[in-house]
């Protein structure tokens, strides 16, 4: 069972081509140590009648394989010859290989394998120091500045991913863009943590109501999406151009706007005549009632909550190509009329834009098969919801609760705004002393200090302001080595350093750099206590993003949209994608949290869904955006990560579903058996696809070849099994078509016409590699959930590749089994899991 | 006006060239484009005008049964794909047989098809210097960039066509106003002051780096010490480029030959995007910003995206080049990669079009198409499709080498490199010049 430790990869085929790698890597060296002899014995009876000479199967020429196995690369080449005999596909079929013979095989090439690559890890360290990724480098300055605002990380360039992870010491490189990027971004932050004025900037007070609530006098999408109300009716609504309004309505208080439509291009609704004139926090207030529209701009009270954000933009029509953000959470609009407040965050010159949840986005196409022309989608029969403002108001920048404020005291302590110290040397001295203490996550030698306190004395020297010369020692120290990098844990600190990276994507806090600095991080009740703390604390939200983002790939959540023809109720709806996102993240998060057993993420009696979600999955229907606990009802499908929608959606081709699309990421992902690599001396051949009309032919056509077969037999049938589920994750008893079937027409959301066919029926039975028979999801679910260490092993080689940089090594792999034996009893549940590999030596080193 | 700094005059850009260049003692007659306005790219004075290259990768290549020509020579008869490029058929020559050699795996060789590192799909594989990064190094800085990396829809921190030496990944750049800013865009004196104030901060700053990770490398051996290393040679190297940037600070910039272009940021929008990065890169070697540009489509990134002006893909591009010959599938891609024929054709046409020192700009401008991926549908990384354009070589022509044993590519790299006026004999896995190409 170790095809999981097998790096992770784009492409299937592409990069297992075992034929080619052994062609490449087949160079006659000379022979290393003698092989044990019971091994000698036991390969030459077995392997080398194909596996030798010249005309070595897949080049592999065992009599010429050195085994010298302290050489990594021999190491990794005698690993895979392991593996390939423990998963049973060497020796090939036809060839018979004893159980026991094959047992003795595994255990005396098992062991020297262990002992060469615990030697090497003991004395070389499990893996090379790492370099902070860009969530971690922003998240530490941060933490340090006390900006929890700061907004660098795009200064940065992205990280390369390996085995899933942007996390992993081998690919974060260094080079002289990414440096020329820290220097830049570095230099940023600092100065956005430096009080440049003698008082906080101003908070000021902007108040509107009536028809000043919205820019114009009408939006795009048709009268029907924003028109002013007065007692429950429409005015000014008789035209499709809007009149010009009167003196008296245009300062009239009672006059309310009445939005029904989200955010979708073109769009501009916001208040008009502001702009925030410092960045910062915002106090909204504002009056609103939800209320449902009928033919005639008539209103009626709505019946359900209405969720509406708010997104941070600059007041200019039309232009959204530039940074669009939601800001202020999600705020429920119910039908009675009352007051919400919110807290907004804004650049200097930015507005806020109403952004009602999951309402029509009349759109202007923007491929234009017919430019120009939308409607306003028909009404749902009891009236089209939507929210009636009658004023708002917007103050701020909120003031800090001092001044300078805190990010200021990190770089300058007590000296208050441009600080011009009558001994500037010996203040540089201690507030170099004092920033390096501050930032560092262990001890830094005073040698070390030193050389940025020379940096700044030969700034002050030619008489630069002291501010300029200690921003520059500053910014050295955060470009430094000392701390762009972490280290294998030979010391507490680094231990601290590697818990806090690992469960809040940042830098130690202050209770775990004492326990550091106490020498207790070896201690297991404290690390326990420790880990416990953090995973309690707001920080874990991050390790829940950052985590699901590689590992599920919900960093590519928006990357496709369904085919618009065929799903045309998808389009535009980010409503339901984003609550998509936080279902996955809340269910993972509850997983850690509420320690449940790892069977969990492929069967469980519960689902985390908002009433968006609710209607998606066709649950009894409940009120609000929040994602909460919800008990499923008994032989529901849903339940586990297998069935939601954004597990779904990434699976999905981008436009439609693909069995083996589907079947392969489970397996690599959830199962941690990604597909084995094809049989080595088969070349690749041309899938002929011509003829295979239904999805099932098509797999049909993976099994008659039997070079297809013995990959896809291992994957297709798992993604049959969700063929039950949409490209967005919703059930389906039968696909859709353009052609063939019962025609179904109509406007969509965005008020375009659609027209798609209801196809086959969906069949979603099949039969694993192993023989064993599905009838669908639920019983391919119970099948993976039966074998939970298989699940939790997975997610022990994900954890370890995300904690450590490194992913799990040969000699690691007792150790893996030893945890699984510790959480085996309460059926590996999923806190157990982290704390036990917290607590091991794959994580504390200690060799 | 200048009280930032006092040596800068902030009009120069408006002086007549030749007054600009007496003025910093030069009288040789530069070579300068005739739609150029002046430019200190070459204050050391060349007596020819310069040679450059473009080099354009889609890295999932185009359908082989479509693209290669079946006969050989001069007098081949045009492929369905290359007879879009007809009018242009004496301006290019097409290779078959070529590849590098050991660089297999699929789509993981993204990242090797300027490079020829080998053995990408290895746990461990460290790619090695690329092509343009090679040149930029043999050739010096004697424009502003030594190099543009251009993407069209890149996933950018894991593709690129650029790496170092040390083979660390440079990342793309897929915005063209950022591109147009930092090519033409000049700063008030006072912001050009400041940024040369910068560029003297970070000297130091840097110098501070080096003492201090000198100081604690002595302590690391093995793979930490190696990771380090690379440490180092960033600072060294950004250190080295402060110099060049400080005196390229100090002159202005170029004279825009047109307004800045809008951003295109939908990933549907595939051929805009492609279009606008061509259309930057040539303002790059009209305005002379740099003579190496490479430009990665990344085809396997770009989703469900518009085909026409009637109608968008039904599946991404990844997903239509496993068509399986699935005829809808191939149909499809067919009016993709003709699509991608034209946009070549254009920027062909484009050089062709423009005159420098009386020559023709496509005469000094090598431009190569090509891609890692000889049929994406089997993720065959033999037989490449690769066009050479330009650079003034004798074209018109088919060089035919043989499809089951191919030439490595590198030695049309190699042959490219000598153009530019590398001295070199060899450059990763070439085994001499390529076969079947001279000069006019």
């Amino acid at each position: 069972m170790s095809g999981g430790y097998a790096p992770g990869t784009a492409h299937l085929h592409a990069q297992r081509n075992w034929t080619i790698l052994a062609l490449i890597a087949a160079q006659r060296l000379l022979l290393g140590e003698p092989l044990p002899p019971g091994l000698r014995a036991a390969i030459d009876a077995n392997c080398v009648q194909c596996h030798t000479g010249r005309s070595a199967k897949a080049g592999l020429d065992l009599g010429a394989l050195p085994f010298d196995l302290g050489e990594r690369s021999t190491r990794d080449r005698w690993i895979r010859i392991h593996d390939r005999i423990e998963n049973r596909e060497m020796p090939p079929k036809g060839i018979t290989l004893a159980p026991a013979a094959r047992t003795s095989m595994l255990q005396q090439l098992g062991s020297a394998l262990h002992e060469a690559d615990f030697a090497d890890a003991a004395a070389h360290g499990r893996g090379p120091i790492r370099r902070l990724n860009r969530n971690e480098y922003e998240q530490n300055l941060r933490d340090i500045l006390h900006l929890p605002d700061l907004d660098i990380r795009d200064m940065l360039p992205e990280d390369r991913e390996a085995y899933h992870f942007n996390k992993v010491s081998e690919t974060l490189d260094m080079s002289r863009v990414q440096l020329a990027a820290y220097l830049d971004a570095a230099e940023a932050a600092l100065r956005q943590a430096i009080a440049a004025t003698p008082e906080p900037p101003p908070v000021t007070k902007f108040r509107t109501s009536g028809i000043r609530l919205f820019p114009g006098l009408r939006s795009t999408g048709g009268r029907e999406s924003m028109f002013f109300i007065q007692g429950d009716k429409g005015i000014n609504v008789e035209s499709e151009r809007a009149k010009p309004m009167t003196p008296e309505q245009e300062t009239d208080p009672t006059i309310e706007m009445g939005l029904f439509r989200s955010p979708g291009w073109p769009y501009g609704a916001f208040p008009r005549g502001f702009a925030a004139p410092h960045a910062g926090h915002y106090v909204v207030r504002f009056h609103a009632r939800a209320v449902l529209q009928h033919p005639g701009f008539t209103l009626t009270p709505a019946q359900r909550p209405v969720p509406m954000t708010f997104r941070s933009r600059r007041p200019t029509n039309h232009d959204i190509a530039e940074d669009v953000k939601s800001t202020g959470g999600i705020l429920e609009i119910g039908p009675e009329p009352r007051v919400y407040q919110t807290t907004v965050l804004l650049n200097a010159g930015q507005t806020v834009e109403y952004g009602l949840l999951g309402l029509p986005v009349p759109q202007v196409d923007a491929y234009p098969e017919k430019p120009g022309s939308y409607r306003y989608p028909p009404f749902p029969p009891e009236g089209q919801p939507g929210v009636a403002f009658q004023w708002l108001e917007i103050e701020g920048p909120v003031a800090p609760a001092a001044w300078p404020p805190p990010s200021h005291h990190v770089l300058f302590d007590d000296l208050g705004v441009s600080p011009a110290p009558a001994e500037p040397k010996r203040e540089a001295a201690r507030l170099i002393r004092r920033f390096v203490r501050l930032a560092a996550r262990g001890p830094v030698p005073d040698e070390a200090v030193r050389t940025f306190e020379k940096l700044v004395d030969a700034r002050l020297d030619r008489h630069e302001p002291f501010t300029e010369a200690m921003l520059a020692g500053y910014q050295a120290f955060l470009c430094s080595d000392l701390f762009l990098y972490l280290h294998e844990p030979r010391d507490h600190f680094a231990i601290a350093s590697r818990l806090s990276h690992f469960l809040t994507d940042s830098r130690p806090d202050a209770e775990l750099l004492d326990a550091a600095r106490a020498g207790r991080l070896r201690d297991a009740a404290v690390l326990r206590s420790q880990a416990d703390r953090l995973i309690a604390s707001a920080g874990f939200d991050r390790f829940a993003k950052s985590f699901t983002a590689s590992w599920l790939n919900l960093r590519n959540l928006r990357r496709d949209d369904p085919d618009k023809r065929l799903y045309p109720e998808y389009q535009l709806d980010e409503y339901l994608v984003d609550s998509m996102e936080r279902e996955t993240l809340s269910f993972f998060t509850a997983m850690v949290r509420d320690n449940l057993p790892v069977r969990n993420l492929v069967e469980a009696d519960f689902v985390y869904a908002n009433e968006r979600l609710a209607r998606h999955y066709g649950l009894p229907a409940i009120d609000g955006a929040a994602i909460r606990r919800v008990t499923l009802p008994p032989g529901s499908p849903l339940g586990g990560l297998l069935t939601q929608g954004a597990i779904l959606k990434v699976t999905a081709n981008g436009t439609s579903t693909s069995p083996v699309l589907r079947g392969a990421w489970i397996m690599d992902r959830i199962l941690g058996q990604p597909p084995p690599p094809p049989p080595p001396g088969v070349p690749a051949v041309e899938p002929d696809i011509r003829g295979a009309k239904t999805i099932r032919d098509l797999l049909a056509m993976h099994t008659k070849s039997a070079t297809c077969a013995s990959c896809h037999a291992t994957f297709d049938p798992v993604g049959l099994a969700l063929e039950n589920f949409d490209v967005a994750g919703r059930w389906r008893t039968h696909y859709r078509g353009l052609e063939e079937g019962e025609r179904i027409s109509g406007i969509d959301h965005t008020g375009h016409d659609f027209a798609y066919t209801i196809a086959g029926a969906v069949d979603s039975s099949g039969t694993l590699a192993d023989g064993r028979h599905f009838s669908g999801v639920r019983e391919l679910k119970a099948i993976f959930a039966a074998n939970p260490r298989q699940l939790a092993r997975n997610l022990l080689q994900q954890l370890t590749v995300y904690s450590t940089g490194t992913p799990v090594r040969f000699s690691d792999r007792a150790e893996i089994e030893k945890i699984l034996d510790t959480c085996s009893k309460h059926g590996y549940r999923t806190r157990d899991l982290l704390h036990a590999l917290i607590r091991s030596r794959i994580f504390l080193g200690g060799y | 006006m200048s009280r930032g700094a006092p040596h800068i005059s902030t009009d120069s850009s408006h002086l007549p060239r030749r007054t600009l260049l007496r003025g910093a003692g030069v009288t040789l007659a530069l070579p300068l484009l005739e739609c150029m306005t002046p430019v200190f790219a070459r204050a050391a004075g060349v007596p020819e005008p310069p040679v450059r290259m473009l080099i354009i990768a889609n890295n999932l290549g185009v359908l082989p049964a479509y693209f290669f020509p079946k006969t050989a020579g001069r007098d081949y008869e045009l492929s369905p794909y290359l007879s879009i490029l007809k009018d242009l058929r004496n301006e290019f020559t097409v290779f078959t047989g070529l590849s590098h050699p050991g660089v297999t795996g699929g789509h993981s060789t993204d990242n090797c098809f300027l490079t020829a590192a080998r053995g990408a799909f290895k746990s461990g594989f460290r790619n090695s210097i690329s092509l343009d990064q090679f040149a930029a190094e043999k050739l010096g800085q004697v424009t502003r960039f030594p190099t543009l990396n251009l993407g069209v829809n890149i996933d950018k921190g894991n593709r690129s066509l650029s790496w170092t030496r040390d083979g660390v990944l440079l990342p793309a750049e897929d915005s063209a106003p950022k591109l147009y800013e930092r090519m033409f865009v000049q700063g008030d004196p006072e912001s050009v002051a400041r940024q040369l104030h910068k560029l003297e901060s970070r000297a130091s700053i840097l110098d501070t780096l080096l003492d201090e990770t000198n100081r604690f490398r002595r302590g690391l051996a093995g793979e930490d010490k190696s990771r380090l290393d690379q440490y180092v040679t960033s600072v060294r190297e950004v250190e080295q480029r402060l110099q060049t940037a400080r005196a390229w600070e100090m002159r202005p910039k170029p004279a825009a030959p047109q307004p800045a272009p809008a951003d295109i940021q939908d990933k549907k929008l595939f051929f805009e995007k492609f279009d606008l990065m061509l259309a930057t890169a040539q303002l790059a070697f009209e305005s002379d910003s740099t003579r190496i540009v490479t430009l990665m489509a990344d085809a396997f990134f770009t989703p469900v995206f518009k085909l026409n002006e009637k109608s968008t893909t039904t599946e991404s591009y990844h997903g239509l080049t496993h068509h399986g010959k699935a005829e809808g599938k191939v149909s499809q891609l067919q009016e993709v990669d003709r699509h991608q024929m034209m946009l070549l054709g254009k920027v062909i046409q484009n050089l062709a079009g423009k005159k420098e020192s009386g020559r023709r700009l496509l005469d000094q401008t090598m431009v190569l198409y090509g891609s890692n991926m000889g049929d994406a549908n089997i993720h065959d990384n033999t037989n490449l499709p690769i066009v050479l354009a330009g650079g003034g070589f004798k074209h018109g022509q088919h060089v035919m080498r043989k499809r089951d044993n191919n030439d490595p590519l590198s030695n049309l790299f190699v042959t490219m490199l000598q153009r530019m006026g590398v001295e070199t004999e060899a450059f990763a896995s070439s085994t001499g010049r390529v076969a079947g190409l001279e000069m006019v």
